[in-house]
């Protein structure tokens, strides 16, 4: 089985490896939020930057949002490369193997999580050059890294649910494009949650998005990671990963 | 094990959603042969297809594929079994090794390694084996993936229209490179064509298969004598007592119109070789021998011409074309 899995990996990042194209602007987009968003308020005062978002500069507020959000956008790559394998016909070809089906899922899944490994450095290294700084917090630092890692794999799942079984290539991405903005909106990803209506704040605080976030700003900002938010999103990437598997199991289909 | 057929399937039936697409479709493929599903798109030959390699589930009615169930034994029957698309179904961003690299461990090949290097020695692939797939020709791509699909030494492989949409040469090299892939590896082909002269070239034995239903199984030749056998036509000078020929064991009938003798006989071959026992040559002007093609048992059988739709799409086309002018 791991044998399988990591053959099938290494066929997504190979693929992502030589597109140059692609890399360049998966790490280029983010560092626009960064550049662009994260100015944004500049110029604003000080005291109001340190009352509502604890620190005087928003880019390291941002930071851990921007990461957080970037992980789900990579997810959609999950589904995307589904996507094309069943068009290409490529799925018919591994489902004729007798490799598992879940084999094939957790491929994808590793593949788009990889994705969006690559951008962590150069966005926290992009970050610093914008005055960011980054504590010597090893054991946070990995806590945080860890985190992405499974709020990626938790939405790569989330994205090849949906597709696995579709035979239609449309609908998946525009579930897709439906569900990624309310989702980011929804978090702490941009704002703290103090700024939102009540009822936007229930959403905030169990949005997975918003614990991976609050991960990172725990050494950008605030001090020291409460790893019980690590805990959350460890059980939002199982309970993803499970549904993933079972349907890949019994619902996968080829074309 | 020896005695088993490769492929046995019985009464299989696929419906989609109200659709039958295949309906009681039973045949048997033995070991070593080179079968064909002859038939026009949407006959029901990819859905067998995806039967017998554990694609997509039956109906009902059952699949022995290499003496395994399809369905309650489908990982058995994919250990055993290569397939071929019809389009060429390769990643082309990888190269040759990469792509073969898959689909070895996917199988679960050990030593594939040694395997994939012999498999490309073979279709002469070995120095193109670090070139991205993409940059491969149409029949390179295809030797590629037959190699692919004998990379866990198959019993038995599968091919989906191999041949379609490849020029002439491409696809007289390909026939070649299957017989060749037939014999020397020991395996059992089931191929589905629309051409009839592939099926014709290419199978042991034919099963013409026509809106999910099988209309008759046999060899080329068998097939073709179903339809009434061969004809000798046979220009005299002055007419002829016929009585002679109507009395050889041969032959089927016999009719003179004016100077025009029309013989149907079983076989051709063996008419000729006894016919100047009865005839006198010197009264004959000319000859004519006639034998049935595939398409006239497939039009006899279904009362279709298995081009058709090829036909209309070219009329189709030169309509286009015309409105264009």
């Amino acid at each position: 089985m791991f044998r399988e899995i990591y053959v099938l990996y290494k066929r997504e990042v190979k693929k992502t490896v030589r597109n140059p194209a692609v890399i360049t602007i998966m790490i280029i987009q983010p560092l626009m939020w960064i550049a662009f968003f994260g100015s944004s308020f500049a110029n604003t005062p000080h005291e109001f930057l340190q009352t509502f978002f604890h620190t005087s500069n928003y880019i390291a507020f941002l930071l851990p949002g921007e990461l957080a959000t970037s992980m789900l956008f990579i997810g959609l790559f999950s589904s995307m490369s589904m996507i094309n394998d069943k068009r290409f016909g490529y799925l018919k070809k591994l489902m004729v193997t007798k490799a598992d089906k879940s084999a094939i899922f957790f491929g994808k899944v590793f593949g788009a999580t990889t994705r969006g490994v690559i951008q962590i450095p150069v966005m926290i290294l992009a970050a610093m050059a914008f005055g960011v700084t980054i504590p010597g917090n090893v054991i946070g630092i990995v806590e945080w890294i860890i985190g992405l890692l499974l709020l990626g794999v938790g939405f790569s799942a989330l994205y090849l649910i949906v597709t696995m079984n579709s035979r239609d290539w449309q609908t998946p991405n525009v579930i897709a494009n439906f569900i990624n903005l309310p989702l980011m909106f929804s978090s702490t990803a941009l704002f703290p949650s103090s700024f939102f209506p009540v009822w936007m704040r229930d959403i905030a605080e169990v949005n997975p998005i918003s614990f991976a976030a609050d991960l990172g700003r725990a050494i950008t900002v605030y001090g020291d990671p409460d790893p019980i938010y690590l805990a959350y999103l460890a059980i939002f990437a199982f309970v993803m990963v499970t549904i993933g598997v079972v349907i890949a199991k019994t619902r996968l289909s080829p074309e | 094990m020896s005695e088993v057929d490769a492929i046995e399937t019985k009464d299989l039936v696929k419906k989609y959603g109200e659709f039958i697409a295949l309906n009681s479709i039973s045949f048997n493929v033995k070991q070593g042969e080179r079968f064909g599903l002859l038939g026009p798109n949407g006959a029901g030959k990819t859905t067998t297809i995806k039967i017998l390699t554990g694609l997509v589930p039956p109906t009902s009615g059952t699949a022995i594929v290499a003496g395994y169930d399809v369905v309650k034994e489908t990982k058995k029957v994919k250990e055993r079994i290569g397939w071929v698309a019809s389009e060429v179904i390769l990643d082309d961003d990888l190269n040759a090794w990469e792509n073969l690299e898959i689909q070895a461990k996917l199988q679960g090949v050990s030593d594939w390694e040694k395997r994939a290097k012999d498999l490309l020695d073979y279709f002469g692939l070995s120095q193109f084996i670090k070139r991205q797939v993409g940059k491969y020709s149409t029949g390179m791509r295809k030797k590629l993936e037959i190699a692919s699909a004998l990379l866990n030494s198959p019993e038995i492989i599968f091919m989906d229209e191999p041949t379609i949409g490849l020029d002439v040469n491409t696809r007289s090299l390909l026939w070649n490179t299957i017989r060749g892939v037939n014999k020397e590896f020991g395996v059992s082909v089931l191929l589905t064509t629309h051409y009839m002269e592939e099926a014709d070239s290419l199978c042991d034995r034919i099963a013409i298969i026509n809106q999910g239903k099988i209309a008759a199984i046999g060899t080329p030749d068998e097939l073709k004598s179903k339809v009434g056998g061969e004809i000798v036509e046979i220009e005299v000078t002055n007419p002829i007592d016929t009585g002679g020929i109507r009395s050889m064991e041969n032959v089927i009938d016999v009719s003179q119109n004016q100077n025009i003798v029309r013989i149907k006989a079983k076989k051709v071959e063996r008419l000729l070789a006894e016919l100047p026992r009865v005839i006198d040559f010197n009264n004959v002007k000319s000859l004519r021998v006639e034998k049935p093609s595939l398409d006239t048992v497939f039009l006899e059988l279904t009362g279709r011409k298995i081009q058709e739709e090829e036909t209309d799409f070219r009329k189709f086309y030169m309509t286009i074309r015309r409105a264009r002018q």
